[in-house]
C-alpha cells in the first residue's frame, strides 16, 4: 500500500484528554470521526480553528466519560486478601520455626539495643533543657592567659563580671552567682556534713526553673542569713517539707544561724548544677567586707569561685556578644592587663552545652560530666545495631528464596498479579517487624534495671508514655519493615512461574553478591565495637593502672571537724587526737591537709620566681599540708627534703611538685633547691620537690601545685593503715574522732574509691559499649547461623555426592565454612583502619593514654572469626557428618 | 411500555441512521442532521446518542473501512434494528393519534 503524505494531525494535548475519557474499546473510532471533522475544517477553513474547534470537541466529550466505560475488575476481596497474607504469614512462620525465630530474636535484639542506647542518649542530651529559658542561658567562663599561653580555663568565674556585665551589656537580662560550699547543718541533733551547698544570688531562682514548694520567690533570699533547702532536705532535718520560717544552723567559715525563706523541689537529675541549700548571697557578703567597707565578693575581679549565669535577651548571639564584651571589658582593665602581661576573658558557653562538651577546672559536677563525643558514638553504634538487623532480616528472607519460589510460581500461575505478591511479601516483614518491636520492648521493660546497675545511669520507663518516643518506635517500625520488607519482596515476586515450575531455579547470582555484602557489612561493625570495646577497656585499665605516684591503697580520709571551739585550741587538740589514734597500732600514720589526691584543688594564688618583675605572676594551685603528708601518702621527694619539726625556718619556706618547678622555669629540681619564689607577699626559700604524683585523674596533666607548710589544716585527716580489718579500726577512729570533736558527723571514705570515681565516666562509657558490642555480635552470629544453615541445606545433594566420592567431614566442613571466613575476613580488612581513626581521636583527649597496637587487631579479628566458626560449624557440621545416601534421597 | 420512549433528539438520530442506510456513521450522521434540521451538533451529542441507542439495542452497528482522512481509524457504521424501527413507528403512532383529535386545526390549516 502506497502512502499518502501525512496530513496535519489534531493537537496531541486533544488527544491525550480524549484517550482519557474515553475506554479502549471505542476511543479509537471516536477519535477517528474527530480527526475526519478536524481535518474537514483544515481543508474549509485553516489549521488553528480546526485545531481550537477540536478542542472544543474533546472538551465537550468529558459528558461521555461514562459512554461504554468497561469496569475495571476492582478488588473488592482486598479484606479477605490481607486475612490471606496474615494466615500465609503466621504459617510461614509456624513453618520454619527456627528460621523465624532467628528472624525475629535478631530484630527484636535491635530494636532493644536502639531503643536503650536512643533513651540513654536522650537522657544525656537533655541536660538543663528543662529551664523554660534554656536558650538564652549561659554560663560566664573564665580564661587566664599569659602572654599567649592559657593559664586558667575554668568553669567558675569572678564575683564582678556578672554585675559588671549587667551594668554595661544592654544584652544582659539579668546575672545569678552560685558559690559552691560545703559545711556542717544542724537542726538540733539531726547533723550532716552537706557537700552541695549554693551560695547564691535571690536571681538564681528566677532565670533557673527550680520551682519553691513554699516560699516566695521574690523574697527568699533578699536578706543576709536567709536559706532555701531542698524538699528532701526539709524531710531530713525536720520529717516535713512546710519549714519556713524555721531556723537551721550551718557550721562552716560562712557561721551562722539561718533562717528558712523557701523549700524548693528536688533539684531534677538532668541538672549540671545541684543543691541541696541555697545560702543568700548577703550572708556571704557580710563575711567577706573588710573594716574600710570593701566588699571581696562584690568587686573581686581575681577570685574565681563564682559559677555565673547570664540570661541574656531571647536570640541574642553570644559570639557577637562575647567580641562585644570583650572590648568593654578592655576598656574597663586593659590598663591593668598591660601592666601584669596577663589577661582575662570571659567567654559564654550555653547551658545546654557544659553537660556534654565542658571539661573545664571547677566544674560543678565534675564526676557527672558527660562526654559528647561518647554519646555521639552510642548513636552511631545504635544505628550500626539496628542496621545489623534488617540486614539480617534481608539476608534470611532472599536466602530461603530458593524455597520460596515455588510458591511464587504457583501463585503467579493462579493469577496472582506481582503487585499481590510484593504486597503478601511486605506483610510478612511488617509482621515479623511488628513481633519483633513487641519483644524488643519487652526485653527493654524487662532489662531496663539490670541496664540501669550496668551502666550507672538513671532510665525509667517512663519513656512509654512520652509521645516522642512512640513517634520514634513507630518510625522505627515502619522504616525496618520497608526497608528489610522491600527488597525480598521484589526479589521474590520477581520470579518467573515458567523457570521456577520447571524446576530449573536456583538461587540468583545477584542476590548471593549482595548477601555476601551484607555479611561483610555486618561483620565489619561487628568488629569495629569488639575492637572498640576492646581499646576503651584497655586505656581505661591504663589509666587505673597508671603510676600515680602516691600510695593509694589501706588509705582511709575523715573529713576534718567544721564544728569545734576557738580557733586557737584547734591545734592542741589536733595533736592530741593524732596521738590519741596512733596509739592503736593499726594506724601506722596521719597526715591532715587541705586536699587529698582526687579531689580538685579550688585554692589558688598568685607565685612568681622572686627576682622576676610583676608581669610574671602566675596563678598556682595550693596544698597545705604538714610535715607527715608526703610520708603518709608515700610521695617521693625528687630533691631537696621534707619539711621537718627540727628546722624551725621551714614556716619560710615551700616545697613544690615537678611541674610547678617547669611552671616556673627553672631547668631541674635540682636546680630549684634553694631558690626563693614570692608567694602570700613574701620570699620563700624551695626546700623540696617532690614528684608529679596524679593529684587529679590521668585523663588530665599534672598541674603545679605549692605545698607550704600549713598546720592546723582540717579539710581531711588521712589514715594510713596497716590492717585489712578495716571494720574495727574504723569503729575506733569513730569512737576518737567523736570524742575529739562533738558534734561533727563522721564523714570517712576509702581513698581507692574516692579516687576512682573519676573514671566513672568512662567506666560507665566502657560498659554501656561493651554491652552494645556484645548486642551487635549476637545479632550478627544469629543471621549468620541461618545463613549458613541454608547454604548447607542448599547444598545437601552436593556433599551427598562429595562423600560418596570419597570426601571426609573435615574436608566438607573446609568448602562449607571457607565462604563464611573469607567474607569475615573482608570485613576485618575494612573495620580496621575505620577502627583506628576513630579510636585514635578518642584517646587523644587523654593525657596518658595508649598507643593501639596491632595485637588488639588480631585478637578482635580472631575472637570474630572464631564466634562465627562456632556459629556456623554448629549446622553445617550436621550436615557434613550426615549419611550420603539420606541426601542422595533427598528430592 | 417504560424504556420504549424515545427522547426528541434520541428520534432525530434513530431517523437519520435511517435516512442514511447503509452509510451511517458519526460524522454523516451529524452532517445529515445539520443539513436536514439546520441544527448544528457537537460530535459529542451524537456519539452520545448512537452508542446509547445501541445499548437500547435500536442500533446495531459493524466496523467498516478506514481512510486515511481518520488517520487510519476504522468508522463505526450503525443501522437500524428492527427494535429501532418499532420504535419509531410506536413514536409516529402515538403522535399522529394525537393529531387526530385535534381535526379542526387539520381542515383550517389545510
Amino acid at each position: 500500500m502506497e502512502k499518502a503524505p501525512p496530513p496535519s494531525s489534531p493537537p496531541r494535548l486533544g488527544r491525550y484528554i480524549l484517550r482519557k475519557i474515553y475506554d479502549d474499546n471505542i476511543y479509537h473510532e471516536i477519535e477517528g470521526d474527530l480527526r475526519e471533522i478536524f481535518l474537514e475544517r483544515v481543508e474549509t477553513r485553516n489549521k488553528t480553528y480546526a485545531s481550537f474547534q477540536y478542542m472544543i470537541d474533546v472538551l465537550l466529550s468529558t459528558r461521555n466519560y461514562y459512554l461504554r466505560r468497561r469496569k475495571k475488575v476492582i478488588q473488592k476481596n482486598s479484606t479477605a486478601m490481607l486475612k490471606n497474607y496474615f494466615k500465609i504469614t503466621l504459617r510461614t512462620i509456624s513453618k520454619n520455626k527456627v528460621y523465624s525465630a532467628l528472624n525475629i530474636m535478631g530484630l527484636a535484639v535491635g530494636i532493644s539495643a536502639f531503643i536503650f542506647i536512643l533513651q540513654y542518649v536522650s537522657y544525656e542530651n537533655s541536660y538543663d533543657k528543662f529551664h523554660s529559658n534554656h536558650e538564652d542561658l549561659y554560663r560566664v567562663r573564665y580564661k587566664v592567659y599569659h602572654g599567649e599561653d592559657l593559664n586558667i580555663d575554668c568553669a567558675a568565674a569572678v564575683p564582678r563580671v556578672g554585675p559588671f556585665m549587667k551594668e554595661k551589656m544592654p544584652e544582659v537580662v539579668d546575672y545569678a552567682r552560685a558559690f559552691p560550699m560545703s559545711g556542717v547543718m544542724a537542726k538540733d541533733n539531726n547533723k550532716f556534713r552537706e557537700n552541695r551547698i549554693q551560695v547564691a544570688d535571690p536571681s538564681f531562682l528566677k532565670i533557673f526553673d527550680f520551682p519553691l514548694l513554699h516560699g516566695d520567690v521574690e523574697n527568699v533570699l533578699n536578706k543576709p542569713n536567709q536559706v532555701v533547702l531542698s524538699e528532701s532536705m526539709a524531710r531530713k532535718y525536720f520529717g516535713r517539707t512546710d519549714v519556713v520560717g524555721e531556723e537551721i544552723t550551718c557550721h562552716s567559715w560562712l557561721g551562722s544561724n539561718l533562717e528558712i525563706t523557701g523549700v524548693a523541689m528536688d533539684v531534677p537529675n538532668n541538672s549540671h548544677i545541684k543543691f541541696d541549700f541555697i545560702i543568700s548571697y548577703e550572708t556571704l557578703n557580710n563575711q567577706t567586707t573588710n573594716d574600710e567597707g570593701r566588699v571581696a565578693s562584690e568587686v573581686e575581679w581575681g577570685w574565681y569561685d563564682f559559677n555565673s549565669y547570664v540570661l541574656l535577651e531571647p536570640g541574642t548571639d553570644p559570639v557577637a556578644f562575647d567580641k562585644k564584651f570583650a572590648e568593654v571589658l578592655y576598656e574597663e582593665r586593659g590598663k591593668e592587663f598591660e601592666e601584669r602581661g596577663r589577661r582575662a576573658e570571659f567567654p559564654l558557653q550555653s547551658i545546654t552545652d557544659i553537660h556534654l562538651y565542658s571539661n573545664l577546672l571547677q566544674e560543678s559536677e565534675p564526676e557527672e560530666q558527660g562526654d559528647g563525643e561518647a554519646v555521639f558514638f552510642l548513636t552511631i553504634v545504635a544505628f550500626f545495631i539496628l542496621i545489623i538487623a534488617w540486614v539480617n532480616y534481608i539476608n534470611l528472607s532472599t536466602a530461603r528464596s530458593v524455597e520460596r519460589a515455588k510458591e511464587v510460581g504457583v501463585r503467579k500461575t493462579m493469577g496472582a498479579y506481582r503487585k499481590q505478591l510484593i504486597y503478601q511479601f511486605l506483610t510478612e516483614a511488617i509482621v515479623l517487624n511488628f513481633i519483633a518491636l513487641v519483644i524488643g520492648l519487652l526485653i527493654v521493660i524487662v532489662g531496663i534495671r539490670s541496664f540501669n546497675q550496668l551502666t550507672d545511669s538513671l532510665l525509667s520507663i517512663d519513656f512509654l508514655k512520652n509521645s516522642q518516643f512512640w513517634l520514634v518506635a513507630g518510625g522505627v517500625f515502619l522504616a525496618g519493615s520497608t526497608l528489610s520488607g522491600l527488597y525480598p519482596a521484589f526479589v521474590l515476586s520477581s520470579f518467573k512461574p515458567s523457570s521456577v515450575l520447571k524446576g530449573k531455579f536456583s538461587g540468583n547470582n545477584a542476590g548471593a553478591l549482595l548477601r555476601k555484602g551484607l555479611v561483610v557489612f555486618q561483620f565489619a561493625a561487628s568488629v569495629s565495637l569488639i575492637t572498640g570495646t576492646f581499646i576503651v577497656s584497655q586505656q581505661l585499665a591504663h589509666m587505673k593502672n597508671v603510676t600515680l605516684g602516691f600510695e593509694m591503697a589501706n588509705t582511709m580520709v575523715i573529713k576534718g571537724p567544721a564544728v569545734f571551739g576557738a580557733d586557737s585550741l584547734y591545734l592542741s587538740k589536733f595533736e592530741a587526737f593524732r596521738n590519741d589514734l596512733l596509739k592503736n597500732k593499726e594506724i601506722e600514720s596521719m597526715t591532715a591537709g587541705s586536699s587529698v589526691p582526687g579531689a580538685e584543688i579550688f585554692w589558688t594564688n598568685g607565685i612568681k620566681r622572686n627576682e622576676d618583675g610583676d608581669d610574671q605572676w602566675k596563678t598556682i594551685y595550693i596544698a597545705g599540708i604538714d610535715y607527715e603528708y608526703f610520708p603518709t601518702f608515700d610521695i617521693e621527694i625528687l630533691a631537696g627534703r621534707n619539711y621537718s619539726k627540727s628546722h624551725s625556718t621551714d614556716t619560710g619556706a615551700v616545697i613544690l611538685n615537678k611541674a610547678a618547678v617547669e611552671f616556673l622555669n627553672y631547668e631541674s629540681p635540682e636546680a630549684a633547691i634553694n631558690q626563693k619564689v614570692r608567694f602570700w607577699g613574701q620570699p620563700k626559700t624551695i626546700i623540696g620537690v617532690v614528684d608529679d604524683y596524679k593529684q587529679m585523674s590521668a585523663k588530665t596533666a599534672v598541674s603545679p601545685i605549692v605545698f607550704p607548710l600549713s598546720e592546723g589544716e582540717r579539710n581531711y585527716f588521712t589514715l594510713r593503715l596497716k590492717t585489712d580489718n578495716y571494720q574495727e579500726t574504723f569503729d575506733l577512729s569513730e569512737s576518737t574522732y567523736q570524742s575529739f570533736f562533738p558534734g561533727n558527723p563522721f564523714d570517712y571514705f576509702l581513698l581507692d574509691d574516692f579516687f576512682n570515681r573519676q573514671y566513672n565516666n568512662e567506666q560507665t562509657f566502657s560498659s554501656v559499649f561493651t554491652l552494645f558490642a556484645l548486642f551487635g555480635i549476637v545479632v550478627a552470629c544469629l543471621g549468620l547461623f541461618g545463613l549458613s544453615s541454608f547454604s548447607a541445606l542448599q547444598r545437601t545433594k552436593e556433599i551427598g555426592i562429595r562423600k560418596t566420592l570419597g570426601a571426609n567431614t573435615s574436608s566438607i566442613l573446609y568448602i562449607l565454612t571457607k565462604e563464611f571466613i573469607i567474607l569475615i575476613g573482608i570485613a576485618n580488612v575494612i573495620a580496621w583502619p575505620i577502627i583506628y581513626l576513630v579510636m585514635n581521636g578518642w584517646l587523644d583527649n587523654f593525657a596518658t593514654r595508649i598507643s593501639i597496637g596491632i595485637p588488639v587487631f588480631i585478637i578482635s579479628g580472631l575472637l570474630v572469626i572464631l564466634v562465627a566458626l562456632v556459629t556456623v560449624g554448629f549446622k553445617t557440621l550436621r550436615t557434613a557428618k550426615s549419611n550420603p545416601i539420606e541426601a542422595l534421597r533427598y528430592e | 411500555m417504560k424504556g420504549v420512549n424515545l427522547g426528541e433528539f434520541e428520534e432525530l438520530v434513530l431517523l437519520t441512521v435511517a435516512s442514511l442506510r447503509t452509510d451511517a456513521y458519526a460524522v454523516s450522521v451529524k452532517a445529515y442532521i445539520t443539513e436536514t434540521t439546520g441544527r448544528v451538533v457537537n460530535i459529542s451529542a451524537i456519539h452520545s446518542g448512537l452508542y446509547r441507542l445501541e445499548d437500547k439495542g435500536y442500533l446495531t452497528s459493524e466496523f467498516g473501512g478506514s481512510t486515511n482522512k481518520r488517520g487510519g481509524k476504522q468508522k463505526r457504521y450503525f443501522q437500524v434494528t428492527s427494535a429501532g424501527f418499532a420504535a419509531l413507528q410506536q413514536s409516529k403512532d402515538i403522535k399522529q393519534y394525537l393529531w387526530k383529535n385535534i381535526p379542526q386545526l387539520s381542515f383550517h390549516t389545510a
